[in-house]
């Protein structure tokens, strides 16, 4: 068989369309995740992500991916806050619900998780155990400081920079 | 003509792999395929058996009541409000890339003679005084902390006894549920679930996987995945010094020996981990329990 130009030209056709199928997915794994102008968690932010949202990889650079969402936007994240399968789909807010593996309903449960953040102090359903079982006040006191401390993501955003951890490390003599 | 289409398919392949040789990629690489089928496999299941799964509010509920008994079995915080900002501010650092980053965490310190550690459903972080005070880095926090965390995302506790099964289909809990019968209820299935945490401990293999999941999230963070061996050397130690093992980690975990070589041998997944960060100057300056 005789191959002609025509041909190589419609295998290079259906290889590029079927890479373009298979380009390659990454899941945001992290919370507090925010894509960036360049590979430095110094840089400009560019648009913060959810847990849960699928991106293409665009490009590697070691520790740091250049990645685009569906909505277009690109910018480079630090490999360890994406990983290369979806995040387990959180089962919260007061309905029970269940959600699927898609984008969009991770999203959801993701952000009603994201409003039990808000939970302060002991609930009234584990008040009313510990009266029925006799639990002393000093326990439940100290149970309700525990419960009502919180970390911003700035703090610790800060802290983690100032231990230079991740995406903070120095990168010279750094896992490339 | 027959070069040049070599020569197109090359090209070609060539470029389609080499964006994905990045660093966390490698991880992939290495991984078990066995270990991957069985995350496969879990998350099916996890889809399959959700309908009944209990939801977050509820955890926290039943989170909050076995915290209660555990600050009555292992004490109360140490009181010094910077350690447990730090603690917090560590186990922060882990929980938001561990495999289930988006519900609150919150750690604390307990004035406990015995080395130490457990979690609650929901969130909730004990570790000892004990236990921190034979660690000597950031990092070394971070994998007791990190473990913990393993077995709130993979909801251990909750799978451990078949009186949790209650919660199932219960839905959401009111404090209507806590009292009368129910409340009988409730509060038998918190005592199994704290004799599982407290005395028993969970399976050996929920152990193997927090191990796992600490070293995981370690790396991911940006600190030495190696520090849980470390920690878990530590404790081998104690153990070998120690007449009463009652309620520390060793006595409620599997053999430590065997954690150890496990994890030594996923150690080699993370290629150039010994690099990343330890953090000693600061944990020693936050830490002085010694």
């Amino acid at each position: 068989m005789k191959i002609t130009r025509s041909m190589v030209a419609a295998l290079v056709l259906l290889l590029v369309s079927s890479m373009a199928m298979a380009e390659e997915k990454r899941w945001v794994s992290s919370d507090g995740t925010t894509l960036k102008a360049e590979a430095s968690a110094t840089s400009e932010n560019v648009a913060d992500v959810l847990v849960g949202t699928e991106v293409t990889l665009v490009e590697s650079g070691g520790r740091w991916l250049k990645v685009r969402t569906s909505a277009g936007k690109e910018g480079w994240v630090y490999a360890g806050r994406v990983s290369d399968t979806p995040p387990a789909a959180e089962v919260a807010g007061d309905d029970g619900g269940v959600f699927g593996g898609t984008m969009q309903k991770s999203q959801i449960s993701t952000a009603k998780a994201d409003s039990a953040r808000s939970i302060r102090g002991l609930s009234p359903e584990a008040t009313q155990y510990a009266k029925d079982q006799g639990t002393p006040e000093v326990y439940k006191k100290s149970l309700d400081v525990v419960l009502a401390r919180k970390v911003s993501d700035k703090e610790l955003k800060s802290f983690l920079q100032a231990g230079k951890i991740g995406e903070y490390a120095q990168v010279n003599g750094g896992v490339k | 003509m027959r070069n040049l289409l070599l020569f197109v398919l090359l090209a070609l392949s060539v470029s389609a792999t080499s964006a994905s040789a990045g660093f966390f990629d490698k991880i992939q690489k290495f991984a078990d395929p066995e270990s991957k089928e069985r995350k496969i496999f879990s998350g099916a299941t996890q889809v399959l058996s959700s309908s009944k799964e209990i939801d977050y509010p509820t955890e926290r509920i039943i989170g909050e009541s076995l915290a209660l008994e555990g600050l009555q079995r292992f004490g109360n915080p140490v009181k010094n409000e910077s350690l447990q900002k730090y603690v917090n501010l560590v186990g922060n650092a882990v929980a938001v890339n561990s495999k289930r980053a988006t519900i609150p965490y919150q750690f604390a310190v307990l004035d406990s003679p015995v080395q130490n550690a457990f979690a609650v459903p929901g969130g909730i972080i004990f570790v000892s005084r004990a236990l921190v005070s034979i660690l000597d880095d950031e990092s070394e926090l971070a994998a007791v902390l990190a473990h913990e965390v393993g077995h709130v995302s993979a909801k251990h506790a909750l799978k451990s006894t078949q009186r949790a099964q209650f919660f199932e289909g219960v839905g959401t809990i009111t404090a209507a549920s806590v009292r009368g019968d129910k409340g009988k209820k409730f509060a038998s299935a918190i005592g199994d679930m704290q004799t599982v945490l407290f005395d028993k401990g969970l399976d050996k293999d929920m152990e193997f996987e927090a191990d796992q999941a600490a070293m995981e999230t370690n790396y991911r963070t940006g600190y030495d995945p190696a520090a849980m061996i470390r920690v878990l050397e530590k404790l081998q130690k104690v153990e070998a010094s120690s007449k009463d093992k009652k309620g520390s980690w060793f006595s409620t975990h599997p053999p430590l020996a065997e954690r150890i070589t496990r994890l030594q041998a996923q150690l080699q997944k993370y290629p150039g981990y010994s690099s990343l960060a330890s953090v000693h100057d600061r944990f020693a300056k936050n830490v002085r329990l010694k």
